[in-house]
């Protein structure tokens, strides 16, 4: 999982994604990189002698919540074609089950329309957990308002159905800013 | 030379497929996604799209039978239509579930009617185009990479 942050009073130098996209295939890669000193916080502690630098490619994960089986084979496939490690789940509550549970994704790809719990509701519940990984709607509703709705259940962003290439290279561009 | 003309032949049909309106941009997204590790990946997403169309096709022309007509719930299952036909790239089809619902919002039953007509024609045309360039592309096997519009 990735995060930005502080480990042991250092920060985390640099997340970095990099991204090539081509025709055999976008890739996608999130490296950490952990200094062995600290930057600009005093001298280096024992601990900080004992660190060494990290250099791991660690795939981002996402879980994708749809219902419907044909969109979730396709942006299943796309999103592991652009490298990242996915899951998928069925409706809005198995998300929140899975987080209640301890797991935690990088990024959540977010239907609106699902029995038993819907994608605002399981939004909204996530938030007020304290969930902060990114939460991306992805609607058939294509209506403005519509969309600003969902937006309101705490979304980071949301897009129509179904995904391409390009949206999706624009979710995990905004992972990065993030 | 005859798998060579087979793959111009194969690559023809396809084309075909977007000079006539029936598929658009992302049908090529699906078949950009497809690789050794889904090497029947288009297919087996148009085969999804013609199961829930099949399901979708009974419940509006049910729907289309009772009196009065329930505007919303047919606006509803055409939405879902709409959803599938977009997903694989079918641009036509696609366009009828769009009229189909501006029927829908205006309340005009024959409109709905009609335009339901004719998509269940345009949708028999796609289906039955797809399962012969889908056959002839497994006899002909694999092409390096989609060929792009441009």
């Amino acid at each position: 999982m990735a995060s930005l942050g502080y480990w042991d009073g250092f920060p985390m130098i640099s997340a970095l994604v990099c991204m090539a996209t081509h025709w055999t295939g976008p890739m996608c890669y999130l490296r950490q990189e952990i200094q062995e000193e600290k930057m600009g916080f005093g001298k280096a502690t024992s601990s900080s002698k004992a660190m060494k630098i990290i250099d791991t490619e660690k795939k981002i994960s996402v879980l994708i919540v749809e219902d419907d089986p044909l969109i979730q084979k396709i942006h299943k496939v796309m999103m592991a074609k652009f490298g990242t490690e996915v899951q998928v789940v069925a409706n809005g509550k198995e998300v929140v089950d899975l987080y209640r549970s301890g797991a935690s994704f990088d990024l959540i790809l977010m239907d609106f329309e699902m029995p038993i719990m819907d994608g605002f509701e399981a939004t909204k519940e996530l938030r007020s957990m304290g969930v902060t990984s990114m939460i991306v709607g992805v609607t058939s509703r294509s209506q403005d308002s519509e969309i600003q709705a969902f937006m309101k259940s705490g979304l980071n962003a949301c897009y129509v159905k179904p995904l391409n290439a390009e949206k999706v290279t624009a979710v995990l561009n905004e992972l990065k800013n993030n | 030379m005859e798998r060579t003309q087979q793959h111009r032949q194969v690559a023809h049909m396809r084309q075909s497929l977007f000079d006539q309106g029936l598929l658009d941009e992302q049908f090529v997204q699906l078949e950009e996604l497809q690789d050794d590790a889904n090497p029947n990946f288009v297919e087996e997403v148009v085969t999804l799209f013609y199961r829930d169309s099949a399901r979708l096709v009974l419940n509006i022309d049910q729907a289309l039978d009772k009196t009065p007509l329930d505007f919303s719930k047919l606006d509803s299952y055409m939405h879902q239509f709409k959803g599938s036909a977009s997903s694989i790239g079918a641009k036509k089809v696609k366009g009828e579930c769009t009229l189909f619902r501006e029927y829908c919002k205006a309340g005009n039953g024959e409109g709905c009617m009609k335009t339901f007509q004719q998509l269940k024609k345009d949708y028999a045309v796609l289906r039955k185009k797809l399962e012969t360039y889908f056959q002839l592309a497994r006899q002909v096997g694999p092409v390096e990479t989609a060929c792009r519009r441009k």
